[in-house]
């Protein structure tokens, strides 16, 4: 590094605005990144929340939390699978609803069997054993004006959910989920608008169905025979990311704005070296004169890039931080997750460092001779 | 001084180009240069001194015949083990210092110890007195931007030495320089050719230098002349 740290010293001008590039590409990858896993955090939150390690759904290649639809033979089966601690139905349909002061809303009603795994903690308010006719709401909607004591109808069905008690912040395909028992979601979901006919009650038939099983799972080795027989496909909580509305599409989305950039950077990374190592030709070609191999010039080469890379990105790395974590406090969807952050930056030094060596490269074909005045 | 052979160049022929471009630059040269001797090749341009500079230096691989750098052939070593012997073995002094910008003269000379190996104070030590037996210790910190083409030459040749050479190529070494600060140059090549035993191969078109060397070649269309040819015998 004798001569990297001595050339970078001579030609600060040039690497400073190099590095300026880099650094303003760091801080958007950390702005990005923390944007981007605001945006999945707001799709499944609520699913991040489940105290299941695996979810069920009915036998689809694309599994769906909306759109699975399981029965009563199907939980009753999946109580005995060995390797399966608990399970409980779980029901998943989104709705349009309109609060008490006719606020529309759009909520992801959840329902859950009272008193199983699947009952979210409350924050504040009452659990379902006050009431088995209440809701518990994620936080987002009483950010909303939704208030405990309020009642909330659904649309079409007319199915009214009093609000009991508030939970932390839950979506599903970036919907706030409010909890409800699951026979009432059940009634919601499959009973007739309205209820049922004054002094009737719903068939029975209608508490046989859910939308997916949840469970717990203490060994999974029999997790695939046990869907073959059943018909369900299991995913672990963290592949049922998957099953939320639109999940794939954003990670892919955003799995690709980032590839760009890391594609984008490690071009003009590229483009830099290889104008830079043009430019010291002359140079290259008098300290092989002077003895020096292409192997101590690349990796001399190398560790000046890895030193500008490293500076640039560790700088921009620390102002976006700093403005993320601003950010974080007005409410936009933002999460700064230090894996994906330090993953992106990773590959941001990885890519840029791949730039320059296969610029740098041309060290080797840099013919000594040229340190000579005039040849013949 | 021992009569050691520093540099030998054996019926060296080198064929440059191909197909119809082809020109012989240097046919068929031969020369012995004992350590602590300075010897001067003069000629017009093109006749094949900086070749001749090239093919010592193992910067280009002769067509034929070979080139012994002390006990050493250069001619049967592959390339890397070429750069190798320029490392340990030659110190190149060039037209107009060539000196890396980035560096001041001290560092000019540490480049060489890096290149190396690792170096220690005891080389440090080395570079700063090679700086003060070139008159520079007082400049050490100064890059070439900061120092007189005059300094600069004497930088590149307290850099030359800075290997402990056995052999010292140097090209066109006054081409920049006025009459005075040119004569300087060359008597300090001869002088520090003396001092450290090294075989000196210079190269120039001034003839008023030809005073300081010890010996003068006369070179031409590739060859060297004979030396009862009538400059190199006035030289002498």
């Amino acid at each position: 590094m004798f001569l990297a740290l001595r050339d970078l010293a001579f030609a600060k001008g040039r690497f400073a605005l190099m590095a300026t590039v880099i650094l303003l590409v760091a801080f958007l990858m950390v702005l990005l990144s923390g944007l981007s896993s605001g945006l999945i955090e707001r799709n499944v939150s609520g699913i991040k929340l489940m105290k299941a390690t695996h979810i069920a759904f009915e036998l689809d290649n694309i599994p769906s939390y909306t759109n699975s639809f399981v029965d009563k033979e199907m939980w009753e089966a999946w109580a005995k699978v060995p390797g399966v601690s608990a399970m409980t139905p779980t029901g998943i349909t989104a709705f349009n609803a309109r609060n008490s002061n006719g606020t529309a809303l759009t909520v992801a009603l959840m329902g859950v069997v009272p008193g199983s795994f699947m009952e979210p903690n409350v924050l504040a308010g009452a659990t379902f054993a006050s009431d088995p006719r209440g809701v518990i709401i994620s936080d987002e909607l009483i950010e909303k004006g939704v208030k405990v004591g309020d009642v909330i109808r659904l649309d079409r069905v007319l199915t009214e959910l009093k609000v009991i008690g508030t939970a932390a912040h839950a979506n599903i395909g970036h919907v706030p989920i409010a909890y409800a028992p699951l026979p009432l979601w059940q009634e919601a979901t499959y009973g007739p608008p309205g209820g049922p006919p004054p002094g009737d009650e719903l068939p029975k038939v209608l508490f046989d169905y859910a939308s997916v099983i949840a469970l717990q799972v203490s060994d999974p080795a029999q997790l695939k025979k046990a869907d073959d027989e059943i018909g369900t496909v299991t995913l672990s909580r963290e592949e049922s990311f998957n099953a939320a509305p639109a999940y794939r599409e954003e990670v892919l989305t955003v799995f690709l704005i980032q590839g760009f950039m890391i594609f984008v950077s490690a071009m003009v990374v590229g483009a830099f070296f290889a104008v830079w190592t043009i430019q010291r030709t002359p140079e290259i070609g008098l300290v092989k004169a002077l003895g020096a191999s292409t192997g101590y010039l690349m990796r001399d080469a190398l560790a000046q890039a890895l030193v500008v890379l490293t500076s640039a990105i560790a700088v921009g790395g620390v102002i976006g931080y700093m403005l993320g974590r601003y950010i974080d406090t007005t409410g936009v969807s933002f999460k700064l997750e230090s894996a994906a952050v330090g993953l992106n930056i990773g590959l941001l030094l990885v890519a840029g460092l791949i730039g320059a060596a296969l610029s740098i490269r041309r060290i080797g074909s840099v013919d000594p001779i040229i340190a000579l005045g005039a040849e013949r | 001084m021992s009569a050691a052979i520093g540099l030998a160049a054996e019926h060296v022929t080198l064929v440059l180009g191909d197909g119809d471009q082809q020109i012989t630059a240097l046919n068929d040269v031969s020369l012995q240069i004992t350590k602590g001797e300075c010897v001067a090749v003069v000629g017009p341009s093109g006749s094949g001194k900086s070749s001749l500079l090239a093919v010592c230096g193992g910067l280009r691989a002769p067509t034929k015949g070979r080139i012994r750098i002390g006990e050493t052939d250069l001619t049967a070593l592959k390339d890397s083990q070429r750069t190798g012997v320029r490392r340990s073995k030659i110190g190149f002094v060039f037209q107009q210092s060539n000196l890396v910008p980035s560096l001041s003269a001290l560092d000019q000379l540490m480049l060489i110890a890096h290149v190396n190996g690792s170096p220690t104070k005891a080389d440090e030590n080395r570079a700063m007195k090679l700086l003060d037996s070139v008159g520079l210790a007082a400049r050490a910190r100064r890059r070439p931007g900061q120092l007189s083409g005059g300094e600069c030459q004497r930088v590149g040749i307290a850099r030359a030495l800075m290997n402990r050479p056995d052999v010292l190529l140097v090209d066109e070494p006054t081409s920049m320089l006025d009459h005075n600060r040119g004569t300087d140059i060359v008597k300090l090549l001869a002088t520090q050719t003396k001092e450290h035993g090294v075989a000196t191969l210079m190269v120039t078109h001034d003839a008023s230098m030809l005073s300081w060397a010890d010996r003068v070649l006369r070179m031409e269309d590739g060859r060297v002349l004979p030396a009862s040819s009538p400059m190199a015998t006035a030289a002498q």
